[in-house]
């Protein structure tokens, strides 16, 4: 996975990483922090911000992947959310939708309610159990540079991919994002509809 | 008309093109034939919440999604009810089979159908169950309507008297 010296990526490093590879694609952001980092890398219309509905993230990222085929989508989920509705990685793969790409960021805790251990941390591999799903291509990684490497892939090649990354959670302070969330939808839905 | 094919009619007049559901018996004479219409795409979800949170997508997306399912599913919607339609304002039409009322047989599709009515009224969804064949129309074509001018969710509900209870198999 990663040399000793090396230490996993941080969430917000990650989000701006897939930031900065986009043009008009959408990104729904989970609840929690990965909300919080989406926003803190520069808000823009094409994403969509959850703050509650745990699990449906990938729910939702899946609609809009049929809804607007011709535009790659991304999510970036988390472990506890993605634990409440793994019955979405079956949905998935049997819809096939060959443009979307699953990002789960992987801190093997509940963060947002103190940083309880989720069962990822006892061994529950959610990239082994999106593979059994029957999700195509199932990538790994632990450090930065490997994440965008599995990134870049994604998006060159069709999918669906899942994309599993083992995160480092350093709880620096975040800052609120000031977001309406009706405003949100409307925005996010015209860049769809123009 | 079968009350079926005029639900479909109408979301084809209002152009809602996906349908997201999980099985029962009742929305199956409508989902069956949207299946077999290339104009619409259906997708099965594993669990109700689930697939209102793909409908929610397909209508962030740009296009527009009915949801279909059965009483007994309903409790499994409402964090996606709560949280994601009605916080975000995105209308669904949900179309619900309803089971638990006249000549109900299994007794465990009672309490979980009952109090559907008042559970959409505490979350301010409206819903209307037309029992007549030639009321099915107005109520369908009326629901997908408010539905989309009000930017909520809102219900219909197929209850025995239209379509009929569901006998007793082994």
């Amino acid at each position: 996975m990663r040399n000793w010296w090396e230490r996993n990526v941080l969430r917000r490093e990650g989000i701006a990483a897939l930031v900065r590879r986009l043009d008009n694609e959408p990104v729904i952001a989970n609840l929690g922090p990965a909300t919080f980092d989406l926003y803190a890398a520069g808000d823009r219309d094409a994403n969509l911000y959850t703050w509650g509905a745990m699990g449906l993230v990938s729910s939702i990222a899946l609609g809009v992947a049929l809804a607007a085929p011709d535009r790659k989508v991304f999510v970036t989920d988390g472990d506890g959310s993605l634990l409440m509705n793994l019955g979405s990685l079956a949905t998935i793969a049997r819809q096939a939708p060959p443009n979307l790409v699953h990002i789960v960021w992987d801190n093997q805790m509940w963060f947002e309610t103190g940083g309880q251990p989720t069962h990822t941390s006892t061994g529950t591999d959610l990239g082994g159990i999106a593979r059994a799903a029957g999700i195509p291509n199932v990538a790994r990684a632990a450090t930065v540079e490997a994440f965008e490497e599995a990134l870049d892939q994604a998006i060159r090649e069709p999918g669906p991919w899942f994309i599993h990354v083992d995160i480092e959670e350093t709880g620096e302070p975040r800052q609120r994002p000031k977001v309406v969330v009706e405003e949100n939808l409307v925005k996010f839905r015209r860049t769809f509809t123009g | 008309m079968h009350w079926s094919d005029v639900v479909i009619e109408s979301l084809r007049e209002h152009e809602v093109w996906h349908a997201t559901y999980v099985p029962d018996a009742i929305n199956w004479q409508v989902l069956s034939k949207l299946e077999a219409d290339p104009a619409f795409t259906v997708v099965p979800a594993s669990r109700e919440e689930e697939a209102i949170g793909i409908a929610a997508g397909i209508y962030a997306g740009g296009g527009r999604a009915a949801m279909f399912m059965q009483s007994s599913g309903f409790g499994n919607t409402i964090n996606g009810l709560a949280q994601l339609l009605t916080a975000y304002r995105i209308p669904v039409p949900l179309f619900i089979g309803m089971r638990g009322g006249l000549s109900e047989f299994n007794e465990v599709q009672v309490p979980s159908a009952r109090p559907i009515p008042a559970i959409l009224d505490e979350l301010h969804i409206q819903h209307y169950a037309p029992e007549r064949e030639d009321e099915v129309q107005k109520y369908v074509d009326g629901a997908i309507e408010l539905s989309y001018a009000s930017r909520m969710p809102v219900a219909v509900l197929w209850y025995a008297q239209l379509v009929g209870a569901k006998r007793a198999t082994s």
